[in-house]
């Protein structure tokens, strides 16, 4: 099938590949990126820079023993029971790791599936499902909700346990219809209470999934119109089978790329038409998002408000804070101060995103972030940022407008609009990054 | 010695001038001719708090019935009436029943009820019943708002739709701490003035602007600290945060907060206490804490959930969704006492109890009768229900 909404990008006086657009592109899909890396993607044209993200195989600043160190810090987190610890390990992820656009989709997974700790209250349970997104982040949307309908710690959150024949409980059947495939208008209240009866006897045994057939009602059901002794396996086969499913995936892919309005309907249409060719292939999806023309196009720029760990792992990023880096436990807790407190949704509908990041605790908590950023000890860094030695490094001078122009390319893209100049009047060195930082214009990327 | 009056027209909010945002213009303006304008405070209880075990029909021989395993000691309970009677664990509102400052709600709830949390919050967030329409449009207290002026604040990380309108902001917080910037000057330097323009980093801007005017004004209150006892439990701390906003001199309009945990699927017994523990024990130290500051008489505080639970106990000792449910109104403006009916055990739709109040009637009364805001936005017209003196 030919998609008419989704051309690969293609450079053009319209739209050319400037720094504005490398950095649209990192900030968007991948937490943004330090000054050297957009200079080499610049250079590189966008093919190549897609690719080389989307294989995630490499990243400049990457340790050696990346995935050595990521792991212990997840175990250790597990082993002590400390979900601080598992979120400050996810955040050295997104700092550090070779595949931030792998990090961006476990992100949205963890929003789509949903789960929190306060009622989970178990950290092993957390990192299992967390891995679980990441290793199936670009795989197919089967293997993925075949594997989290059987994951303990939904299974918990969702009260599955409780669900058995005789005795049904809906809370897992209604949320697997509502919110991880179908959406709602797509089924009855009946569909719900009749799934429920399909997934009874799945539940959760010394932390691993287990099914028991003699808790399972093996009668026959009827759900969206078809009869038979359904199992849940049965139940998730049907559902994935839906054309509503992949509508419900490219909303979530819309709210991951896209900013405000810069996804026409009919584009996200023909994109869940394209999934359904594709048998679901996420991979595909990200691919086809990434290299096309309506990603990279004007209406897709800076329209999207930043999500809180975005906004936390990118202002690090942009500046190159690797060495030494903040500390992963104060990004995690400046995120939830932000409003995303990972491993803690506000319910299993996720975080509506969007507009509803910009409340005045938020705000206030990003303008504190990013002093406590650049002056060091409040992000758990030993060291202050230096903007003046950052510009000289890229190769700018170091008179106070070098250093803001310096800034703005990096965080913007672009030259300093000539409103924000006249706002931050005399501010220089770091006042100045924290001002640019704090400005309603980093809050969008 | 200062009064909230004055102490919203000194020096320090003049200073601000010339980009003197929304934030203070509205409660400056509000601290003109209503100094002692009266405050909402809305308590959410998430999940679909069990209505049958909260205002429990002791009397009413199906209830033991339904709840064979769940069913509550008529001894225990708080008796309103020879047919009603409170969980015990709701005892510390004794004294306010008492005082005939707590009104009861029994089958609070509206037509055709969805037992979806998400649908059925957005319900009763925006009092629209097509589904779009309630996933999309403003809030019914962002509305009145909108339309009669003044603020609301959301002591929680997120706003919820309820207090979201076209045009009015929002405060919010969990500890006054969240509220202070770190460095004022270079964050009103990056805000700049708030701009008319309809897009998205205009949006940005006035919230900026907004939180930034707010930072300054908790900054010179928020040192007003409370001194009253307070149970350190998550709803506790909140309503305490509540206090010493009202007791600093905030003309905030609506306070709004929740409390969560109440979706009790599986063994509920022992959670459900706890959760009526945490929820009696905030409001009765709140409403102390108010009536030692004589402030009792501006404050009303509403607690709703989105649904009741199944009438009927469900295999594994908890209660699924169900539908109408239990309100509770409490403050010295409120007319106490059991309001509305009981709703039938046996007259059933869906296997479900049919609501008795339409949750519309509650607010109506809210927004016309204590807050005298205009009431329009709840689209059709819907009675009050009688709720103040």
């Amino acid at each position: 099938m030919a998609l008419k909404y989704w051309d690969v990008y293609e450079p053009d006086a319209r739209a050319p590949w400037d720094l504005r657009r490398v950095v649209h592109l990192h900030r968007r899909a991948a937490f943004a990126a330090p000054w050297g890396t957009l200079q080499s993607d610049l250079k590189a044209g966008p093919e190549a820079s897609v690719k080389r993200l989307l294989d995630g195989t490499r990243d400049a600043h990457s340790p050696a023993d990346f995935a050595a160190t990521a792991g212990v810090l997840a175990d250790a987190a597990a082993t002590a029971g400390d979900i601080n610890r598992l979120k400050a390990a996810w955040f050295y992820r997104m700092l550090f790791g070779p595949d931030p656009v792998g990090e961006r989709l476990t992100l949205a997974w963890h929003d789509h599936f949903a789960t929190g700790y306060a009622k989970v209250r178990n950290v092993q349970s957390m990192r299992r499902q967390n891995e679980l997104f990441r290793s199936h982040a670009r795989a197919r949307f089967a293997p993925l909700l075949n594997a989290l309908v059987r994951d303990p710690a939904l299974l918990e959150y969702l009260d599955a346990p409780a669900n058995r024949k005789g005795h049904p409980n809906e809370n897992l059947a209604r949320e697997l219809m509502e919110l991880f495939t179908l959406g709602t208008g797509h089924y009855t209240e009946a569909d719900v209470k009749e799934a429920a009866r399909c997934l009874t006897g799945w539940g959760v045994e010394e932390g691993t999934f287990a099914e028991s057939a003699p808790r399972h009602d093996s009668g026959a059901k009827t759900v969206l119109g078809k009869t038979g002794k359904w199992t849940g396996a049965d139940l998730v086969d049907l559902l994935l089978k839906q054309p509503s499913t992949a509508e419900r995936l490219v909303a979530k892919l819309v709210k991951t790329f896209f900013g405000e309005g810069a996804c026409p309907p009919d584009a996200a249409k023909e994109l869940a038409a394209g999934l359904r060719d594709h048998e679901l292939d996420i991979g595909w999806a990200v691919l086809t998002v990434l290299r096309s023309r309506l990603f990279f196009a004007d209406a897709n720029l800076r329209t999207r408000v930043t999500a809180p760990p975005e906004f936390v792992a990118g202002a690090a990023r942009a500046l190159g804070l690797f060495d030494p880096a903040p500390s992963t436990l104060a990004l995690a807790d400046w995120s939830a101060r932000m409003g995303q407190d990972l491993f803690d949704p506000p319910n299993v509908g996720g975080w509506p995103g969007g507009r509803a990041w910009v409340t005045s605790r938020a705000l206030i908590a990003r303008a504190n972030y990013a002093a406590a950023l650049v002056d060091g000890p409040n992000a758990g860094r030993s060291v202050a940022y230096e903007p003046n030695t950052a510009a000289k490094a890229a190769g700018f001078g170091t008179a106070r407008t070098d250093v803001l122009v310096y800034h703005s390319r990096l965080l913007f893209g672009t030259d300093p609009p000539a409103a924000l100049t006249g706002r931050l009047g005399k501010l220089d060195g770091r006042p100045l990054v924290t001002a640019l930082l704090s400005s309603p214009e980093a809050q969008l990327g | 010695m200062l009064t909230r009056r004055s102490l919203l027209k000194s020096a320090p909010l003049l200073s601000l001038a010339p980009t003197v945002p929304a934030f203070l213009m509205r409660t400056a303006r509000a601290a003109g001719p209503k100094p002692d304008a009266r405050a909402l405070v809305v308590v959410q209880l998430d999940g679909g708090n069990d209505a049958l075990n909260t205002v429990v029909p002791f009397a009413d021989p199906d209830y033991a019935k339904l709840r064979p395993k769940l069913k509550l000691d008529p001894k225990g309970l708080v008796k309103l009436n020879d047919a009603v009677g409170l969980h015990p664990a709701l005892k510390p509102l004794d004294k306010l029943w008492a005082g005939g400052r707590l009104a009861v709600l029994p089958g609070v709830g509206y037509p055709n009820p969805n037992r979806s949390h998400f649908e059925s919050m957005a319900i009763w967030h925006t009092a629209r019943f097509d589904n779009e329409e309630a996933r999309t449009s403003p809030g019914w207290i962002g509305r009145a708002l909108d339309a009669g002026g003044g603020e609301s604040c959301v002591v929680a990380p997120d706003a919820p739709r309820a207090v979201r309108g076209r045009r009015a902001s929002i405060v919010t917080l969990t500890r006054a701490e969240d509220l202070l910037l770190s460095d004022p000057v270079v964050v009103r330097a990056a805000v700049g003035a708030p701009t008319k323009e309809g897009d998205l980093l205009a949006f940005v801007r006035r919230q900026a602007a907004d939180a930034t005017a707010g930072a300054e004004q908790v900054a010179a209150k928020a040192r007003n600290k409370s001194d009253a006892e307070y149970p350190a439990t998550g709803l506790g701390q909140k309503l305490q945060l509540v206090a010493r906003m009202l007791k600093a001199g905030f003309l905030t309009r609506v306070y709004y907060t929740s409390q969560s945990g109440y979706d009790t699927h599986a063994q509920q017994g022992f959670a459900h206490r706890q959760l009526l523990d945490e929820f009696a024990g905030a409001v009765s130290a709140f409403f102390a804490d108010l009536a030692a500051a004589k402030l009792d008489d501006r404050v009303a505080l509403v607690a709703f959930s989105e649904f009741g639970r199944t009438i009927k106990e469900n295999g594994s000792l908890g209660t699924d969704h169900g539908t109408a449910g239990c309100v509770f109104v409490a403050g010295g403006g409120v007319k106490g006492g059991v309001r509305g009916t009981q709703p039938s055990l046996t007259v059933l739709v869906g296997g479900e109890p049919e609501m008795t109040t339409d949750f519309r009637a509650v607010y109506s009364a809210v927004l016309t009768d204590w807050l005298t805001l205009p009431a329009d936005g709840l689209g059709g017209t819907v009675a009050p229900v009688k709720l103040f003196g």
